[in-house]
């Protein structure tokens, strides 16, 4: 009976595995590399199953890569990359680059009057602002507006947009696959000749996106406060978007020079997903990103995060309902402890069978919500693992902390149960093969593999790692980096209420350090 | 001389082979396009079980997995005036509340084993019973999904979790300011008073009780009242053998579901304004009550708010956005439902100084597209970009199936799709103005800003007359302790 049980919990986790191997297989046969001269790679993907092709632009540029008094720039930079060429987007391109250089010239002049500080004239400075207002509307009245969007809104493109987060940019949309070249056309001319027309226009739109996604969510509040309170150092403690003053001051030829240093071909990979034929996809790629040559890649050094001597603690007075974050230090996606981090995540959070929901959410029903996440904000450099709770109503952020507080000991304690195992590496398994089934998905973690480990088979290949994860590597995992001394307590409080956390109070930590470095 | 000829050659082929290198890059508008292939649309199979349920197959053999849902002709919209938000507790507690063989908390476990997942849910119109899992586990899944379906427990403990959580959720609902936009400007619309416009408070959930679940779960869970739309790694013959079998033994008849309550709600022109003091946006909303897709002038509408304010290349972004740099997110969608009108609506944030200035913004880009034609490159675009795009309605399997079902559900033609290409084709300048003169009055918006008036650079009364939302919650009433 016993025999029989175990059996059955087995079964469909080899089943599934060999699934895997056929998978990665089919693959293999259905995947096309090929790298320019001037460094740029290509992953074309062949499904055929209907016309239609997904293209991702990945470039391994992110917010970690803002140069100081910057912060988002690099997003900044993403806005303008839908601004179109010199032959997109224009009525008269060199009147419209005369003008342009104009506003620049008046901008110049305004900077030196305002960096005088004290002794600059207030007059002098309202006179010049307003001469730069009508330079930018002469610069503006030749432009096309979005000419770029429409251009690939009304060939049928879907879902086209880019993202800017912390390690990388990414541009993606599909076209029904008679489109090939125009994509082919498009994308190479935008990073080839990018125009940073309506820069200060579009500045305006940045600095409201950061408004609405940051200024007017307490989520977003809270997770900035976090990061600005877990790193010291490293530039992970900036949000993409940047902060607010940041924003306000870019100039156009910050962003040109960003463009320059990051936008190199080597940096960018592009995935082609769908039905496309490689050798078509390679003539074409030689033909339209030919254009771009080769310049050298970018530093991959960023100020190191020094080790974190003590518990820090971030605060975000808010009317809205309380929520709490603990993030713990973990080392980056190349550490020997990657998997074991996943899969201890996993067993945390996963499903309706995960440790904290069950314990949390269901039985104690002290939280709304409640899990982890092995990986924030990013996975190049060291990051945080973390765990956040939304406490129900009557039950207070402190008692939720402690109840979270008394899971992880809990891991670091007790080893996880064989069954609890299997079962979080089946569903890591199928996890994998449900990501499959979209071109777009398909372009962009393949892209994403590449450029992060060296080679898109890795995001097969890390199911070993996982399968390879035991109990004690579990428990080794959070012993070693769910500490005190290493972690970040941040949380929104009602201003008023009695819902602050008192941190300091008895959640004990007896681990050991082993094999901190 | 003679070392002049190789070296003057030299130079030449040098140049020639560059200039071979160099292609000649076209501009976009010199491109040929190829005809696009011809898009092979699945086929799924039909049939009707024994007990009245239909099934839909469909085959798709690209990764071994298998995929199901249940479309059950029920929705919240039959919520009883006093239980509100019954029939989402209903639809939780149905999976979480286990089977009379087990309990959810050993569902959850015996699921997750294997990777695959049963999920209940309740919307306005519809309810769903979704499962997938792996093709290997097609035999446990399917059971368990029937269990669920057919044989729900509805225990007490899982009862009392999904209204604490139902609690927590209302006391957290003002915390969205986008979120609050999108709640109020449907109460207005739709009317307080109906299940269209209603919003769920705390006493509302006090007298929600077991039995109550379970007679709304047997007054809309049952076989004739259910599609069944399976897809995935299967073979049909098979697929409709197992599933014969399964529900054999199921057959429980009630009378037939009625319509959906009709809307009755009328114009409620004006602006109202919610009070949040801890965001630097203001999140707007412009609506009025739109119609369905059966509406002769749903292609036209459509076409006409693409122009308005579909994607990046609308009025509404090159305005308010591209020009004025007003907004980050703007947008506005004719938002037709299937049985009943929807609700029309322009959409966006801005910084809390500005508020007045994007509102009145949007509302002049609506006013002149009814005051004067759009270009034709304006309708070529929006024409193009549905009718280019149309390939992106099959290019999966679960796209086709689940387009079918709905079809069926509603009770639209098969070929409604391809009707509405035609009739996109087919729209002209004046269709667009027309029809945004005859459905979009901009005398009756109900116009919703969530904001910080305090910040505002002008007041909202340059809009019209204001009246102020309530947000507070109405707290649990102290008198009623649960009954079970």
């Amino acid at each position: 009976m016993r025999l029989r049980l175990l059996l059955f919990v087995l079964l469909p986790s080899l089943l599934a595995a060999q699934s895997v191997a056929e998978l990665q297989k089919s693959f293999e046969k259905k995947v096309t590399e090929f790298t320019l001269a001037s460094g740029l790679h290509f992953i074309v993907i062949e499904r055929h199953e209907a016309p239609v092709v997904s293209f991702h632009t990945y470039v391994n540029v992110g917010s970690v890569d803002d140069p100081g008094g910057q912060t988002g720039l690099a997003h900044m930079f993403e806005h303008m990359a839908f601004k179109g060429t010199p032959t997109i987007g224009t009525t008269n391109w060199p009147a419209e680059k005369a003008a342009m250089d104009a506003v620049e010239r008046v901008y110049d002049r305004l900077d030196a009057e305002r960096n005088k500080g004290p002794h600059a004239d207030p007059k002098k400075i309202a006179a010049i602002s307003n001469e730069l207002a009508a330079a930018m509307e002469k610069a503006d009245s030749y432009v096309e507006p979005n000419e770029y969007d429409r251009v690939v809104e009304s060939n049928g493109g879907e879902g086209m947009n880019a993202s800017t987060a912390e390690d990388s940019t990414n541009y993606f949309y599909s076209f029904p696959s008679n489109r090939i070249e125009l994509w082919f056309l498009l994308e190479s001319s935008r990073f080839l000749n990018p125009v940073f027309r309506e820069f200060y226009k579009e500045r305006d739109v940045v600095r409201e996106e950061r408004r609405m996604r940051v200024e007017s969510s307490s989520q977003g509040k809270l997770i900035e406060a976090l990061a600005a309170t877990a790193y010291a150092a490293h530039p992970y403690r900036n949000m993409p978007g940047g902060w607010a003053s940041d924003i306000e001051h870019f100039r156009r030829p910050d962003a040109e020079r960003f463009y320059k240093q990051y936008y190199v071909p080597a940096n960018m990979t592009l995935g082609i997903a769908g039905d496309v034929n490689p050798a078509e996809a390679r003539r074409l790629a030689e033909k339209y990103f030919g254009r771009l040559v080769a310049r050298p890649l970018p530093s991959q050094y960023r100020t190191v995060e020094p080790v974190q001597e003590g518990e820090k603690i971030a605060t975000v007075s808010s009317p809205s309902q309380p929520f709490v974050i603990i993030a713990y230090k973990r080392p980056d996606q190349h550490s020997p402890d990657d998997a074991a981090l996943s899969v201890l995540d996993s067993v945390l959070s996963d499903g309706r069978t995960g440790i904290i929901y069950k314990d949390m959410v269901r039985d104690k029903q002290m939280a709304l919500g409640a899990g982890s996440a092995p990986e924030f904000p990013g996975g190049k450099y060291p990051s945080l693992f973390l765990f956040y709770v939304a406490p129900s109503t009557g039950h207070s952020s402190e008692e939720n902390e402690k109840e979270l507080d008394r899971i992880i000991q809990q891991v670091k304690t007790t080893k996880v149960d064989e069954e609890t195992l299997k079962r979080v590496k089946t569903k890591l398994r199928a996890s994998l093969i449900r990501k499959l089934d979209s071109n777009s998905g398909l372009a962009s973690e393949l892209c994403s593999y590449y450029v992060n480990y060296g080679d898109w088979r890795r995001l097969f290949s890390e199911l070993d790692d996982y399968d390879k994860v035991t109990a004690d590597d579990v428990q080794r995992v959070a012993n070693t980096y769910l500490v005190k001394e290493h972690r970040t307590l941040a949380y929104t409080y009602v201003p008023g209420a009695n819902a602050k956390i008192d941190s300091k109070g008895d959640s004990e930590d007896h681990s050991k350090k082993e094999g901190s470095k | 001389m003679r070392r002049r000829i190789p070296l003057l050659s030299g130079l030449l082929l040098g140049l020639l082979a560059s200039a071979s290198l160099a292609q000649t890059i076209p501009s976009y508008e010199q491109l040929v396009y190829p005809a696009l292939k011809q898009v092979k649309i699945p086929e799924p199979t039909t049939f009707t079980l024994a007990n009245g349920m239909r099934v839909f197959l469909l085959e798709d053999h690209e990764l071994p997995l298998i995929n199901g849902l249940a479309l059950v002709r029920t929705g919240n919209l039959f919520d009883p005036p006093d239980k509100k938000g019954l029939s989402s507790v209903m639809a939780d507690v149905l999976r979480s509340g286990g089977t009379s063989a087990k309990t959810g908390d050993q569902i959850d476990e015996e699921l997750e084993d294997i990777a695959a997942s049963v999920e209940s849910s309740m919307g306005e119109t519809s309810a769903s019973i979704s499962f997938n899992g792996l093709k290997e586990t097609t035999g446990t899944v399917l059971r368990v999904f029937k269990e669920v379906l057919t044989n729900p427990e509805f225990r007490q403990d899982k009862i009392d979790l999904t209204i604490a959580q139902s609690h927590s959720g209302i006391d957290r609902r003002n915390d969205d300011p986008q979120g609050i936009a999108e709640r109020e400007i449907a109460s207005i619309l739709y009317g307080r008073n109906n299940s269209y416009g209603w919003t769920i408070e705390h006493a509302d959930l006090v007298h929600t009780h077991r039995r109550d679940l379970q007679e709304f779960y047997h007054r809309y869970y049952f076989p004739k009242n259910i599609m069944l739309a399976v897809y995935g790694d299967f073979s049909t013959p098979d697929m409709k053998q197992q599933l014969e079998k399964l529900f054999a033994d199921w057959s429980p008849e009630q009378p037939p579901v009625p319509p959906f309550p009709p809307v009755t709600a009328k114009p409620a022109p004006g602006v109202f304004l919610a009070q949040k003091s801890d965001v630097t946006q203001t999140f707007f909303s412009l609506g009025l009550l739109s119609g369905t897709l059966r509406d002769p002038d749903y292609p036209a509408l459509e076409v006409a708010v693409n122009i308005l304010g579909s994607g990046f290349t609308s009025r509404l972004m090159a305005q308010i956005r591209t020009k004025l740099g007003l907004a980050y997110s703007i947008g506005a969608g004719w938002g037709a439902a299937y049985d009943h009108p929807g609700t029309f609506r322009i959409v966006g944030s801005t910084k809390s100084a500005s508020t007045a200035d994007a509102i009145l913004a949007a509302r002049t880009e609506l006013e002149k597209m009814r005051t004067s034609e759009v270009s034709e490159q304006e309708l070529k675009t929006a024409k193009d970009a549905v009718l280019n795009s149309f390939v992106f309605f099959f290019d999966s399997p679960a796209k086709t199936l689940s387009r079918v079902m709905m079809y069926q559900y509603f009770g639209y033609p098969n070929d409604f799709l391809f009707e509405y290409q035609k009739k996109v084709a087919a729209v002209t300048r004046a269709d667009v103005r027309r029809v945004l003169q005859q459905h979009i009055n901009p005398a009756n918006l109900s116009i919703v800003a969530v904001g910080n008036p305090t910040d505002f650079g002008k007041p909202l009364t340059e809009i019209g007359k204001v009246e102020m939302i309530d947000l507070s919650i109405p707290p649990i009433p102290a008198v009623a302790a649960p009954v079970r």
